[in-house]
């Protein structure tokens, strides 16, 4: 039994030398997994990792998605329908689609809400706000996108009253509607549009956007709240305290010492 | 050969300690842990209770697909999806051509471009939210404002006449 074990770990090691030796992913996965992170407030962190996970359900469920689905004002909602009550595992991946996107907006959200009150975006951080800020409206276009691509009423008439509201738009109203209509009205056009921005163009700035996210953060470290670093603060504060001391019996020391000289 | 000292040994000489300013004083976590195994599967913990929620949902809730995109018809409610909700009842507050364009295009990018500033914006050093309140109401006031119009528009749409879900 032990023999056995002995070379299972030998072969294990081959593997990884092998695999270090060639790409340098040992030491790299060793870098990324014992990275210091703070112990307190664990659970609040999940919330950027969960956005993650979630953002990898949208891509996967959405790629089966479009094995079926067709772009076009004849048979989008009709693959829908067949998606929903004729394909194998339809309503699941529809679903998780589906829910996984209101999800999404929730978890996003309760980050961006905990990076503010923790005052993550505080130097040098700056720049992961911003690309954070910049993911969380790229997403809201995705979930309204996702919206009309259905083609049912609802998201039609979203998409309707979306366009109206984009009209009133000073300077650029009319051009941007007709950009996101591809013409003067709804039409097939539009659905191409939308299926475009939702499927190539938004994922396409989203999936660089996140590494740039993840990059940034390796780089700077997760921040959390004050309290991960109490000891450190009520150590600070105590030897201001003393220098504070030590200034007072000073400035006592001086002033006792030039009544004495007067 | 190497020569044996006898004796007593010298005490271990005793690690300098990193003096703690309020340049470096959040250089490093009291009691920091490495990314792997905790963090891994808290991490992993919420990702798997996350997909098990979209899964039974996806079976209980089935995703939202009514009837076919008909331009014709006249009757027909439109309602914006919940997240869009507090948009929607801006549009009560700012009626009118031009008013539209300022609550439903000019606040949001506004909005946006405050979020974008928001590094900038703060210039208190500190991070604890007791230490910079401003930051901390504004903030609150923000969320406050988005869920309130939000639950105001979700009441104003269900008691809109065929503005629910079911009829």
């Amino acid at each position: 039994m032990t023999r056995i074990r002995d070379r299972m770990a030998e072969r294990g090691r081959d593997v990884a030398d092998w695999l270090e030796e060639r790409t340098r992913l040992v030491s790299f996965m060793e870098k990324q997994l014992y990275e210091p992170t703070p112990r307190r407030g664990m659970w609040l962190y999940t919330l950027g990792s969960a956005t993650l996970f979630l953002i990898t359900i949208q891509f996967l469920t959405g790629i089966l998605l479009l094995f079926y689905y067709v772009p076009t004002t004849k048979d989008a909602w009709n693959s829908i329908y067949y998606i929903m009550h004729h394909v194998y595992f339809g309503q699941l991946i529809r679903g998780m689609h589906f829910w996984g996107a209101n999800l999404l907006l929730i978890v996003i959200g309760l980050h961006m809400i905990r990076t503010f009150l923790s005052g993550s975006y505080k130097p040098p951080r700056e720049m992961n706000w911003v690309v954070g800020v910049a993911l969380i409206i790229l997403v809201s276009l995705l979930a309204f996108t996702g919206y009309a691509l259905r083609w049912d009423q609802e998201g039609f008439y979203a998409w309707e009253v979306g366009m109206k509201i984009a009209s009133y738009t000073p300077l650029i109203g009319a051009w941007a509607v007709s950009l996101l209509l591809g013409g003067d009205t709804v039409g097939p056009a539009t659905l191409s549009r939308l299926f475009v921005f939702h499927v190539w163009l938004m994922p396409a700035i989203l999936a660089p956007l996140i590494g740039v996210h993840l990059i940034l953060l390796r780089l700077h470290g997760e921040f959390g709240a004050a309290f991960e670093y109490s000891e450190r603060l009520a150590k600070l504060n105590k030897r201001k305290q003393y220098e504070r001391m030590e200034e007072y019996f000073a400035s006592d020391e001086e002033e006792e010492e030039s009544s004495r000289g007067e | 050969m190497a020569e044996i000292k006898r004796g007593q040994a010298k005490p271990a000489e005793e690690e300098e300690e990193e003096i703690i300013t309020e340049d470096n004083v959040f250089e490093h976590y009291d009691e920091p842990q490495g990314f792997f195994p905790n963090q891994v599967m808290a991490d992993l913990t919420v990702s798997f209770a996350l997909l098990v929620i979209t899964i039974i949902l996806a079976y209980a809730v089935p995703a939202d697909l009514v009837e076919p995109m008909d331009i014709s018809t006249t009757d027909y409610v439109p309602r914006p999806e919940w997240f869009f909700f507090f948009l929607d009842q801006w549009l009560i507050y700012f009626p009118g051509a031009a008013l539209v364009a300022f609550g439903d295009i000019a606040m949001p990018i506004i909005f946006a471009i405050v979020l974008f500033a928001i590094p900038w914006l703060d210039r208190e050093p500190a991070y604890s939210p007791a230490r910079r309140p401003y930051m901390v109401v504004l903030g609150f006031l923000v969320i406050t404002a988005i869920v309130l119009n939000l639950f105001l528009s979700m009441v104003r749409i269900l008691n809109f006449p065929g503005g629910s879900p079911a009829g």
